[in-house]
């Protein structure tokens, strides 16, 4: 039997169990599977940490994980580089380890939903303005609205909600089509071709993370520091094409 | 599109949950135990830092050192060879005198020697000389050899010229008038008044003689009076023959 029928657009369709306005579908459960293997893993490693010159290999893969991300964090933001570390990480991490679990038969990544996506886009949403008032004060970051001037209040307004769905919908395009793109190839040609559908899933599964968080990391930067808004625009504008 | 409004939240709920779960066991730790061990580095790099420097300086304080000892131990060496080389000169010095005292000692006591063989030579050659010539004089001429020496004296006396006598006469005058007359041989009393009778006649009268026998005046005569005198005897060709002798000796020696 197959988790996602071809005729469902989402795994939000497959409801496993459901009490009132509460339903248990793939996605939450699969959501939960993988919280758990990123926090037990977590924690697996990080019980026994080495300070000293011998460390474990995962304890250097998730040093090496965690270096890049401070790093990539860093050529956004020059101030308070692990006060975004938890969220961006997250964001990284999550999608990543969604993606990439899709080589397991019978996985379907939570980021296939397009609510899982925009849960994941409205947390930025919220996070930008909590960011860039927590970093510059309420009237600073509202006085960035109406730059240059007034009139272009509407504009920034709707460049906000637009990016966030962009955020939405282009990480839930991606994977949900890649899905539906391996389950139509496997209904054509069965054999070979798959197989490389599925190593350019892992590809664009990990790139796709790293879009999100990124993008997610350079809209938060142009709210905290207006004074390089217009480089980090130039940046966003360079990878969102 | 279909929204359901309670997977939304539950996913917002859930990415929260994450954030919270992962910065409390995955970012905390991770990026404290980076600190930590950067932490760690950088005070051992600090240390290592200090400790090359204690090093740096505490080679630079041996190298300071060994410096100072070679040339304490040079300046040494120069010290004691400069000693060395004044004992040296010192003992060269001290060896030279001790041989020059031993040359010249040996040179005196050759000397000695020679002085003592000649005059033992001048002695037998004169007595023998003497015993020839007497015994020639008695065997050839039938005449008492004495009497000829005595001959020759007297003979002597009479052919002093004018200026010798005066210088005699002023002499005997000086020396109170006394006049001795040594000989190797006794003189009869009729010689010695021969002798004074030429003596009177010749230089001045008024003076006693005084003789006396002395075998050191060699088969001779002579008359001493203050400082001056009148003599024969073999003593001079004896002197010369000595002289002749002499030469001739140093002569062999040299060409020896």
């Amino acid at each position: 039997m197959e988790i996602v029928a071809i005729n469902q657009i989402s795994p939000d369709q497959v409801i496993l169990w459901t009490w009132s306005f509460i339903t248990i579908n793939v996605t939450i459960v699969y959501t939960w599977l993988v919280m758990a293997i990123l926090v037990i893993g977590s924690w697996l490693v990080t019980r026994n940490l080495s300070t000293g010159i011998n460390v474990s290999r995962w304890q250097h893969f998730l040093e090496v994980v965690i270096s890049t991300i401070r790093g990539e964090i860093r050529e956004m933001t020059k101030k308070g580089v692990d006060d975004y570390v938890p969220l961006i990480g997250t964001l990284f991490l999550f999608i990543c380890v969604a993606n990439v679990l899709a080589i397991v038969p019978g996985y379907v990544p939570p980021t296939a939903s397009l609510m899982t996506t925009a849960a994941l886009a409205l947390c930025v949403f919220i996070a930008v303005p909590f960011y860039g008032i927590s970093r510059n004060g309420v009237l600073h970051y509202l006085k960035e609205y109406f730059q240059p001037n007034f009139i272009f209040f509407p504009f920034h307004v709707m460049g906000e909600i637009s990016r966030t769905l962009a955020l939405t919908v282009r990480l839930f395009g991606n994977i949900m089509s890649h899905e539906k793109v391996i389950g139509i190839l496997l209904s054509v040609t069965p054999l070979v071709f798959p197989v490389i559908m599925q190593a350019l899933g892992l590809l664009i599964g990990v790139i796709q993370a790293y879009i999100f968080a990124i993008l997610s990391m350079v809209y938060i930067a142009s709210a905290t520091s207006a004074q390089e808004e217009s480089h980090k625009a130039a940046v966003s504008e360079g990878i969102q094409a | 599109m279909h929204i359901d409004w309670f997977v939304l939240f539950c996913q917002i709920f859930n990415f929260l949950l994450l954030v919270y779960l992962l910065k409390r066991f995955l970012y905390g730790r991770i990026i404290k135990a980076m600190d930590d061990r950067e932490a760690t580095i950088a005070a051992r790099f600090a240390d290592a830092e200090k400790m090359k420097t204690k090093a740096e300086e505490a080679a630079e304080i041996y190298d300071r050192k060994n410096q100072l000892l070679a040339e304490k131990s040079e300046q040494l060496l120069n010290e004691v060879s400069i000693a060395a080389e004044s004992k040296r000169k010192e003992l060269m010095e001290k060896v030279r005198e001790d041989v020059d005292a031993i040359k010249t000692r040996w040179q005196d006591m050759l000397m000695r020697e020679k002085d003592a063989f000649f005059q033992d030579l001048r002695g037998r050659a004169a007595r023998q000389i003497y015993a020839t010539a007497r015994r020639a004089l008695t065997d050839l001429a039938d005449a008492d050899l004495e009497a000829r020496i005595v001959d020759e004296f007297i003979r002597r006396v009479r052919e002093l010229d004018k200026e010798k006598s005066a210088q005699i006469r002023k002499a005997i005058t000086g020396g109170g008038n006394r006049v001795t007359v040594q000989s190797a041989f006794d003189i009869p009393k009729e010689t010695q008044d021969r002798i004074e009778q030429a003596l009177k006649k010749q230089i001045t009268k008024g003076f006693t003689i005084n003789y006396s026998m002395q075998p050191e005046v060699v088969s001779g005569i002579e008359l001493r009076v203050n400082g001056h005198k009148i003599a024969w005897s073999l003593n001079e060709y004896l002197e010369t023959l000595v002289e002749n002798l002499t030469e001739t000796l140093q002569k062999e020696a040299h060409s020896g």
